[in-house]
């Protein structure tokens, strides 16, 4: 039995990913919207690392670009949810689709 | 080195568990669901990262995102207009994986008043007691949104499948890759690490300056606690110490 292959890993990737698109285009909530973003980012770093592991396992560098990328995840969850707290406050609101005040 | 068998099953439980997890944090009526089916997809993913040879990363996976975005996630949720999803999970019809991960949730009946059917397959109608386009958890372009995803999915995997391969390197990672990773991060990417850490000081400062209330809250009595701070203190008249003067000569013989 052959060992995996770099495909199957990036398929899982493509897979999670089409589900965070799917959960950001069609979810309402603001905080849906944010796990939806959440796993788009999961895919990346799925992606980065698949990539690290099967075609430079000996330079490091991909494992460095997963950690940023999580760092960044969490700090625009962080901040996300700041922006959410704060429009609830002001319109007593969480679905996404009320928050039209940028519509051109 | 495991058994390429023993991998596969592995490979295979934990992306299953990543896609289900993922598919029912989609789906599901229920918000608290999702956040705890969305730990399970990084719990998943965690280990598919393990079977890639990855330790440190999803070590940091399990810490960063379930042991902290988990937290937010699931504190937001306290603010959501039915995070349970007992009324969604009641009023709309639900098929396929939507019924399947919201199994088990709350499904009341409306006081006999309507019955069940009625309400069959109406997603953004009318509704007698509540208004109910505040209740479906999807926008309206729900379907054409599963189609896209669909769409995108497919061509993915299609493009994966059908383009060459990339340049695979057999060879296996140093075992001791938090060392590499340690000596990559304080000396080639040290500028990119301060940043992230500079990057988190401002979230936390932007997050606490969006948090701050614009006004004051109100107090009854902010007038007199204002008044009895700006009032000077009458002098003492009674004193019977003697004030204590410092010999600082001694000091500096010392």
């Amino acid at each position: 039995m052959t060992p995996i292959p770099l495909t199957a890993f990036l398929i899982i990737a493509a897979i999670l990913f089409a589900i965070g698109l799917y959960t950001i285009l069609a979810q309402r909530t603001a905080v849906m919207v944010l796990m939806g973003i959440e796993c788009i980012l999961n895919a990346v770093g799925l992606n980065l690392i698949a990539f690290w592991r099967f075609t430079a396992p000996g330079d490091y560098s991909g494992q460095i670009f997963t950690i940023i990328i999580i760092t960044v995840g969490a700090i625009e969850m962080a901040l996300g949810l700041a922006i959410m707290m704060l429009l609830y406050r002001n319109r007593q609101t969480v679905q996404v689709d009320d928050y039209t005040e940028l519509k051109g | 080195m495991i058994a390429p068998v023993v991998e596969w099953i592995a490979f295979g439980v934990f992306a299953f568990i990543a896609v289900a997890g993922a598919l029912g944090m989609t789906t599901t009526m229920s918000m608290f669901r999702s956040g705890i089916f969305l730990m399970a997809s990084f719990i998943g993913v965690a280990g598919l990262f393990i079977l890639l040879l990855a330790d440190l990363i999803a070590l940091l996976q399990v810490m960063m995102y379930i042991g902290g975005m988990l937290v937010m996630i699931l504190f937001m949720l306290l603010f959501m207009h039915d995070p349970g999803g007992a009324m969604m999970s009641t009023h709309m019809s639900l098929k396929g994986p939507e019924k399947w991960f919201s199994l088990g949730l709350a499904r009341r009946q409306t006081h006999g008043k309507h019955p069940h059917g009625q309400h069959e397959g109406d997603h953004g109608g009318h509704g007698d007691d509540m208004p109910m386009q505040d209740m479906s958890m999807y926008t309206a372009i729900k379907r054409p949104a599963a189609i896209l995803a669909l769409l995108t999915g497919a061509l993915l995997i299609a493009l994966l499948v059908w383009r060459p391969h990339w340049a695979v390197v057999h060879a296996l990672p140093d075992q001791d890759s938090p060392t590499r990773i340690g000596e990559l991060l304080m000396g080639k990417y040290m500028i990119a690490f301060e940043g992230a850490g500079l990057m988190i000081l401002l979230g936390i400062f932007g997050a606490v300056l969006v948090q701050r209330p614009a006004t004051p809250p109100p107090a009854p009595d902010r007038d007199q606690l204002k008044a009895a701070i700006d009032e000077t203190p009458p002098p003492i008249e009674d004193d019977t110490l003697e004030p204590e003067v410092l010999d600082l000569r001694e000091d500096e013989d010392r």
